[in-house]
């Protein structure tokens, strides 16, 4: 295997993983403490028992979020030295930033988990809500950084050198408040949709179905308020891209001749070869819509772009069909679940708490897709239009072990603790509350 | 401004030290303990590094994200000549994070705390001595800069640099020093009169440190290290070494009688003795390879750069150093606070 492709494939593993990890450490702790509000509130032991059992699941995950972060920031540098060199100075801000909302989070973190009977318990609940908060605004910082890839910013670019260069505006680029908002709420979405899939099946399954339903309450309403905003987010994202990455939006869409009009594709098998996209629903006019609010804007195709300068089309298209088709889905089940809300007998069910098990893993394998599109639609720069990613890899050989060290390091890490959270759902439903 | 972002990088590589290294020491501590001293101390470490060690940790994220915004290029030589035990440290610190998580988060108490046991204790042990050799890596004058490293073999170019034998003694000495801070810091959390474990293992570690601390310098010297050599001629890092030593003396007496406060006081001063006659020896040279030293103060990123960066660290200090000292105080860890409060 070439060191590019090794270290490409090691970014994307580790990123994939820490991705889940720190998506569930920033979004469970707003479940905790729901659940622990409705504990001071209405002193109902089953909130209490909740909250402790959600509280276990924040430390396992924001220390696996944690550890797996400590090792991205790394990873940077040592595969990326040449980015890091130059992007280093330019993308610090948000990354001290963000370094500081972690350091306050971990803060939190420890008065809360230490807390209890210790602290006065106001300001015991409201250290949680500290971890809540300043895990979303890491995130946004972490994602401002990655924006600034797909839309450098902040500098001029002369000669190969990088002068002049305004950190802030670097930080705020063109792309740090789409894609942060996609984001915060794809991890809201995908978080609660797991969780409540998790609770789902407990109920499914019959074990403490009034302490789970309360679980299943406070989870999915996160995530369907979540989901059914997505779309909205997802339509600023497209417009925003059409204009800055207009190769990386003909690529989503497998659009590869420039027209008006441009029908938007939905899913299809792509030929790269031949340049044809078989199996696919084309509706008329509706990719110019989406991408310019005009059903006869000329939308460019991947023809339009030199050959080295366009990214895998097929991946892109079937991470980007994936990521929507998932997305429309969740938008559905939200809806579905205000509605049960008026109908109350559905939870009766079995096959409605059957339908959000099976939901489970979507919102994970939408946002994994989401990833996909922006970073292997961004190829094959490393800094958009500015570095090429085979010019900022490591020199140093051999990258393909490393890469095979933390397969076995994250698989193995995954496997325990997902074996550690069924242990925990088991205590739990053994619990006297 | 860069004042600031060089108070910032060295205030978190001291609070890095003592805090992760006390840290580190604990599993360490653990390691070297018998069965039933074994259990003491994680339940001891348990309650007392529970509620900070995770911050303990974010001082290295905070340390290398200010090397690579500020100094670009020292932090590029770093992650390309000293990429695998850089790697190697990173698998450290993750194993040893889960671990310590895991054996208390567990649900189920049963023979899987074995594996976390042994999880922790190994990578305790190794992570520090990893994160030394990376030091002594960066002085020891074996890294060998080119414009083009395919024209070296493997190990010349990657891991020469740090798999030396004065590397290694700067790893052990890091660990031993490690193992110290955290046996000075349990003698004050040790409850039902088992301070005497951790008052004799105190005595012990600070008598090992000194043992390669003085091997460390002795081969380096024989070796003829540069670093070494430098360190010897340099008056201001032989005030710190003398210093350093001169502590020992109010040290060892606070350890013998048990003063929770003044032994802290002590081994935290001299760490901070030790790390800046190891700073100070070279600085700003903080990187020594086979044709010559490399400052840490060239190609620094620009001012725009420093600028906001020092106001980004001042605002993020204001924040979670106070943060951080309600923790400590919250959970009694800073002893003379307690008194008062008492």
């Amino acid at each position: 295997m070439e060191n590019l492709d090794a270290a490409r494939l090691q970014m994307a593993f580790t990123l994939i993983f820490h991705i889940v990890f720190a998506c569930i450490g920033m979004v469970m702790p707003f479940f905790m403490v729901v659940s622990h509000y409705k504990w001071l509130k209405t002193r109902d032991q089953v909130y209490l028992t909740l909250t402790k059992s959600w509280q276990k699941g924040v430390a396992i995950f924001f220390v696996t979020g944690a550890v797996s972060g400590t090792a991205l920031s790394f990873e940077l540098g040592l595969l990326w030295p040449e980015f890091m060199k130059h992007a280093g100075p330019i993308i610090g801000m948000p990354f001290s930033l963000e370094g500081a909302a972690f350091f306050v989070e971990a803060i939190a973190l420890g008065f809360y988990l230490y807390g209890w009977n210790k602290l006065p318990e106001k300001f015991h609940w409201i250290t949680g809500v500290i971890i809540g908060l300043s895990g979303v605004a890491s995130g946004i910082l972490v994602v401002a950084a990655n924006g600034w890839m797909n839309a450098p910013s902040g500098f001029d670019y002369i000669d190969g050198k990088f002068l002049n260069i305004d950190p802030i505006q670097a930080m705020l680029n063109p792309a740090w408040f789409t894609q942060a908002l996609h984001m915060t709420l794809a991890a809201f979405t995908a978080t609660s949709f797991a969780v409540a899939g998790v609770h789902a099946y407990q109920i499914y399954r019959k074990r403490k179905i009034d302490l789970h339903k309360k679980a299943f309450k406070i989870a999915i309403t996160f995530g369907a308020v979540a989901a059914i905003l997505q779309p909205i987010s997802g339509d600023i994202s497209a417009k925003d891209i059409a204009v800055r990455q207009p190769v990386k939006l003909a690529a989503m869409e497998a659009h590869y001749d420039t027209e008006k009009g441009a029908p938007l594709y939905i899913g299809g098998i792509v030929n790269a070869k031949t340049q044809e996209v078989s199996y696919k629903i084309a509706l008329p006019g509706m990719l110019s819509f989406l991408a310019f609010a005009d059903f006869d804007a000329e939308v460019k195709g991947l023809n339009d772009f030199p050959e080295d300068e366009r990214p895998n089309v097929p991946m892109v298209h079937y991470a980007f069909q994936v990521m929507v088709g998932i997305g429309s889905l969740l938008v559905l089940a939200g809806l579905l679940y205000f509605v049960s809300l008026k109908k109350k007998k559905w939870f009766n069910y079995n096959r409605y708490w059957l339908l959000f098990v099976i939901l489970a893993p979507m919102g994970f394998i939408a946002l994994e897709a989401g990833w996909i599109v922006t970073e292997v639609g961004r190829q094959p720069w490393i800094i958009h239009k500015i570095m090429r990613t085979k010019d900022a890899v490591t020199p140093m050989p051999g990258i393909v072990f490393s890469f095979y060290t933390y397969i076995a390091v994250y698989l193995s890490l995954s496997v325990a603790v997902t074996w550690l959270m069924l242990r925990q759902i088991k205590v739990l439903n053994n619990s006297n509350h | 401004m860069l004042y600031v972002v060089l108070f910032f990088l060295v205030f978190s590589l001291y609070l890095y030290v003592v805090l992760g290294g006390a840290d580190y020491g604990a599993g360490i501590v653990e390691l070297f303990s018998s069965e039933e001293n074994q259990k003491i101390t994680k339940k001891t470490v348990y309650r007392v590094m529970g509620p900070v060690w995770e911050a303990n940790h974010i001082w290295i994220i905070i340390l290398i994200v200010i090397l690579w915004i500020a100094f670009p290029v020292y932090y590029n030589i770093m992650v390309v000549y000293l990429h695998i035990p850089l790697t190697i440290l990173l698998l450290g610190v993750t194993l040893r994070g889960v671990a310590f998580v895991f054996r208390h988060y567990d649900a189920i108490i049963d023979d899987s705390q074995k594996i976390y046991d042994g999880m922790f204790k190994i990578s305790s042990l190794i992570t520090p001595i990893v994160l030394g050799m990376i030091f002594g890596g960066l002085i020891s004058g074996k890294i060998n800069m080119t414009e083009d490293v395919s024209t070296l073999t493997f190990y010349d170019a990657f891991i020469r640099p740090w798999c030396n034998v004065f590397s290694v003694l700067v790893g052990v000495f890091f660990a031993s020093l490690c193992a110290f801070l955290s046996s000075v810091l349990l003698i004050g959390e040790s409850e039902g009169g088992k301070e005497n474990i951790y008052i004799r293992k105190s005595a012990i570690a600070i008598i090992i440190v000194f043992i390669i601390g003085v091997l460390t310098f002795g081969y380096g010297y024989i070796s003829e290290n540069v670093f070494v050599q430098d360190f010897i001629k340099n008056p201001f890092a032989m005030i710190c070494v003398t210093l350093s030593a001169v502590v020992l003396i109010p040290l060892w007496n606070a350890i013998k009688k048990g003063n929770t406060i003044w032994s802290r006081f002590f081994a935290g001063l001299q760490v901070f003795f030790i790390l800046l006659a190891a700073l100070g020896a070279h600085f700003p040279d903080i990187l020594i390879t086979e044709t010559g030293s490399i400052s840490l103060l060239d190609n620094i990123a620009p001012d725009s750069v420093i600028k906001v960066l020092g106001i980004s660290l001042i605002i993020g200090g204001s924040v979670i150093l106070p943060g951080l000292f309600h923790l400590l105080k919250s959970f009694k860890m800073i002893k003379i606070l307690e008194q008062d409060t008492d």
